[in-house]
């Protein structure tokens, strides 16, 4: 492999893997607990802690100093010594480091119960279920997902490990991701139904483009086929993973199987979809019923072959908003927080876009008055932008449930 | 079309951008007012209340015209 190849290509910069080796060599510092915008810097700072056995905490890079101090996190930032510091001759004593790493990496996902949950992932069982094989190194991937979340590291660890290359596409508008894609020749897109929904309609068809993945989000067969026509030469096909679990299942369309290899590790129990522990990453907040973790993920089984099954949606009061799980709980505590609302209550409304869109009822206190724009100021201090309700409709009072909670759909 | 304008400023001001822009039918909603997905789908939440239709629900609309096409005005 010619060791100027790019590894990342961002907005007309470009990290080659010559560069990389470089970058990982100058220093035996790295940032245990990142928080960064430059992908390069993260990617750095991700594989010289991988390839000294380095613990990693990765922060979105849009959190707010109010969610930071709420996960109690010391540090941010802060430079320390690698665990095993060491040189590397070359990319293959590098990815050898890699390949052996017994770093654990901790991302965190949207909780249950207000904070966001905190979940620690051994770096090798992540490295099982990425796919090596000879000539994957010509893919290009285009990197959909945030870089700091299960799905957005699977894909840099992919092309890590098969030393291809990866575009940025994270974020970006449309036009630019299009651009892209023709003008990098992408060959693979991991991405939600909702990044795919905001390139259409297309100006052309992308030929490039060989395989685009679905994932982190319920998706529909009428888009599936909207993408083959964009995507002519690419297969389709669709992953449910979770931060918890990572990627667990894959299917060429909108119905799931539980692989034979997994059988006694996935279960559905009253349409619920279940995830054996050995499966996951380790944290202190996981419901467990048995041995198995309450994914909230709803299942329905195909009437014509009761071996397959598709997501419906989620069980908890975590709502799925264009791939991003939304905490509802967390939401109205924002709200109520701020010091014109009374009371508040938010809710998903299915959306064609979005395939929902968070929206709230608020009550403000006697006298009280609040703009709109106002208010996402507000919260937009407190809250990362895809918590921050679309549609909010000021109303006297709010609906309760006979047991007095606050009634969501 | 002028309460089309209206709901396209509305969600422009939410965001903070006072000025109000003047549509045209080719105005891209992506590229000329810079909308991203949650302001689209902000848009499809206040037009379906207003004129009653969804107007991402078959496909994908890209300008002012195709919006008023979807809506019949």
């Amino acid at each position: 492999m010619p060791t100027d190849k790019p590894f990342l290509r961002d907005d007309g910069r470009v990290l080659t893997y010559a560069q990389l080796l470089g970058r990982v060599n100058a220093t035996r510092d790295y940032v245990p607990v990142l928080k960064t915008g430059d992908l390069f810097l993260l990617a750095e700072n991700f594989v010289r802690a991988l390839a000294t056995d380095s613990d990693l905490v990765l922060l979105d890079s849009d959190l707010t100093d109010t969610e930071i101090q709420s996960l109690q996190l010391d540090g941010v930032n802060e430079k320390a010594a690698v665990k095993n510091p060491r040189a590397f001759e070359n990319l293959d004593a590098l990815f050898a480091a890699i390949k052996a790493s017994r770093s654990a990496l901790t991302l965190f996902t949207s909780g249950t119960t207000g904070l966001p949950k905190k979940v620690t992932h051994w770096f090798s069982a992540l490295l099982e279920r990425a796919r090596v094989k000879e000539g994957y190194d010509a893919h290009v991937w285009g990197l959909a997902y945030n870089p700091t979340h299960m799905a957005g590291l699977q894909v840099l660890l992919q092309v890590l490990l098969n030393r291809s290359g990866a575009v940025n596409l994270f974020g970006k508008p449309r036009q630019f991701v299009l651009e892209q894609i023709a003008h990098c020749a992408i060959t693979h897109l991991s991405a939600t139904p909702t990044f795919y929904r905001m390139l259409l309609p297309a100006p052309k068809t992308y030929p490039s483009v060989q395989r685009a993945t679905f994932g982190g989000e319920k998706s529909d067969a009428a888009l599936y086929e909207k993408i083959r026509a964009l995507f002519p030469n690419a297969k389709v096909n669709n992953i449910y993973a979770s931060t918890e679990g990572g990627a667990l299942l894959a299917s060429s369309g909108e119905f799931f199987k539980i692989p034979d290899a997994l059988s006694d590790k996935i279960k559905i129990t009253d349409g619920e979809l279940l995830v054996h522990k050995d499966l996951l990453g380790q944290s202190q907040t996981f419901a467990l019923a048995g041995d198995f973790y309450k994914t909230g993920d709803q299942v329905q089984f195909d009437e014509s072959d009761p071996a397959r099954f598709k997501f419906l949606g989620r069980k908890s009061s975590l709502l799925n908003v264009g791939g991003y799980k939304v905490n509802l709980e967390e939401v109205e505590d924002a709200l109520r927080a701020l010091a014109q609302v009374a009371d508040a209550r938010v809710y998903g409304k299915a959306n064609s876009v979005l395939g929902n869109i968070l929206c709230a009822d608020i009550r403000l206190n006697e006298g009280a008055s609040l703009e709109i724009s106002e208010l996402r100021t507000a919260l937009s201090g407190r809250l990362q932008d895809f918590k921050i309700p679309r549609k909010i409709s000021f109303v006297d009072s709010l609906q309760s449930t006979h047991t007095g909670k606050l009634k969501r759909t | 079309m002028e309460k089309l304008a209206q709901i396209i400023n509305k969600i422009r001001a939410n965001k903070g951008n006072a000025e109000p822009v003047a549509l045209t039918p080719q105005t891209r909603l992506r590229e000329d007012l810079a909308f991203d997905s949650f302001d689209l789908a902000e848009l499809t939440v206040h037009v379906e209340d207003a004129f009653g239709k969804d107007i991402f629900e078959d496909g994908v609309v890209d300008t002012i015209a195709d919006v008023c096409k979807r809506l019949g005005i």
